[in-house]
C-alpha cells in the first residue's frame, strides 16, 4: 500500500499532473468530459441493458440496437478513458487511498468481463443474430448485469469525495 | 422581502435542517440520485437526438423511439429535479450567489423550455426541415450538456 502512494506521489509530480491539478478551470472541464462522456456511453449502454432486459424498444431488433449505437458507445467509452486518465494524473494519491475508487476499479472490471462475455458468447448464439422471438434467458441476465454493474460503477465513482480513506 | 431573507428561511426550514443535521451520506446519496438522473436524462436526449437526426435506427419509426426514450428522460430529469431541489434547499446561501449555479439555473430554464416548445414539435412533426431538425437538436445538446459543465463547476468555485 505504501509503495502504491508513493507511485501516486511521483505520478501526480508529473508536469501533466500538477498542471492540470494546479489549473483552476482544467480539472472541472476534464471532469465535465468525464461526465458527459459517461452520459454518451453508459447512458446509451443502459438503453441497450433495458432492451436486452426486453423492458424499451421491444419493437426495434436487438441487432439493431447493438450494433447501431456501438460506434456511439465506444466514443463515448474512448472520452471517458482519456478525461478518467487525466484525473488521475491530478489526483492520484487522493484516489489510490479511497475505497470507493478501489471498488469502482472492481466494478469496472466486472463490467468489462460481463461485456466481452455477451459480445464473444452470448451475441454469437444464432437465436441472437438472427433475432428470433424468443431469446436465451442469458440475454436478459447479461444486460441486467450489465445495468447493475455500471450503476455502482457510477455510484462508487460518485462517492469518492466522500470515502476518502479506508478507516 | 428580500432575497436573502427568502434563502435564510429556507435555511431554517424543517427539510434543510432534516438534510445538514444528518449524516454526510445522505448528502452523497442525493448526489448519487442526481448524477444518475441527469445520466439518464442526457442519454435519452442524445438517443432522441440521433434518431432525429437521421443518424441511427432509420428504418424505425420516429415516433417508437421517441415514446420509449422519452420515459426515461422524464424518470431521469425527476430524479435530478427532486435531488437537487433537496441539495439547494439544505444549504441554500452556498448555492445562489455562485455564477456557475446561476449559469446552471438560467441555462436550465432555456433546456426545458426548448424541450416543451420546438424539441416536441420536431419529434412530432411528420416531415420537419433538415435545417429545422439541426438547429434544435444543436440547441437541446448544448443547453444541457452545458447544464452539467456548469453544475460540474459549482464545487470548484
Amino acid at each position: 500500500m505504501s509503495s502504491l502512494l508513493a507511485l501516486a506521489e511521483r505520478i501526480e509530480q508529473t508536469s501533466l499532473g500538477t498542471a492540470i491539478a494546479e489549473s483552476s478551470l482544467a480539472f472541472p472541464i476534464i471532469e465535465g468530459i468525464h461526465l458527459i462522456g459517461l452520459s454518451v456511453a453508459v447512458g446509451l449502454l443502459f438503453f441497450t441493458d433495458l432492451r436486452l432486459m426486453g423492458v424499451l424498444f421491444k419493437k426495434i431488433p436487438l441487432t439493431d440496437v447493438l450494433h447501431q449505437l456501438r460506434p456511439w458507445m465506444l466514443g463515448g467509452f474512448i472520452a471517458i478513458f482519456i478525461s478518467g486518465g487525466l484525473l488521475f494524473l491530478a489526483e492520484a494519491t487522493v484516489l489510490v487511498s479511497s475505497p470507493a475508487f478501489a471498488f469502482k476499479l472492481v466494478f469496472l472490471a466486472l463490467a468489462g468481463i460481463n461485456a466481452l462475455y455477451f459480445e464473444f458468447v452470448i451475441a454469437r448464439r444464432p437465436e441472437v443474430k438472427e433475432n428470433r422471438a424468443v431469446l436465451p434467458s442469458s440475454v436478459r441476465y447479461a444486460g441486467f448485469a450489465s445495468l447493475t454493474l455500471w450503476t455502482l460503477v457510477i455510484i462508487s465513482g460518485r462517492l469518492i469525495p466522500y470515502l476518502p480513506a479506508w478507516s | 422581502m428580500s432575497i436573502s431573507d427568502v434563502l435564510t428561511v429556507i435555511q431554517n426550514s424543517v427539510v434543510a435542517h432534516a438534510i445538514s443535521k444528518s449524516d454526510h451520506l445522505v448528502g452523497a446519496a442525493l448526489q448519487v440520485v442526481h448524477v444518475i438522473g441527469f445520466i439518464l436524462l442526457l442519454a435519452a436526449l442524445v438517443l432522441m437526438s440521433l434518431r432525429l437526426l437521421g443518424v441511427i435506427l432509420k428504418h424505425q419509426p420516429v415516433a417508437d423511439v421517441i415514446a420509449d426514450a422519452s420515459r426515461l428522460l422524464w424518470i431521469g430529469l425527476a430524479l435530478a429535479v427532486v435531488s437537487g431541489t433537496l441539495m439547494f434547499v439544505s444549504s441554500p446561501k452556498l448555492y445562489f450567489y455562485k455564477f456557475a449555479f446561476e449559469l446552471k439555473m438560467l441555462l436550465f430554464v432555456v433546456a426545458v423550455l426548448v424541450q416543451f416548445t420546438v424539441f416536441r414539435k420536431v419529434a412530432k412533426a411528420e416531415s420537419p426541415s433538415p435545417a429545422f431538425v439541426r438547429a434544435t437538436v444543436a440547441l437541446s445538446l448544448v443547453t444541457w450538456f452545458g447544464i452539467g459543465l456548469a453544475g460540474r463547476m459549482i464545487g470548484f468555485t
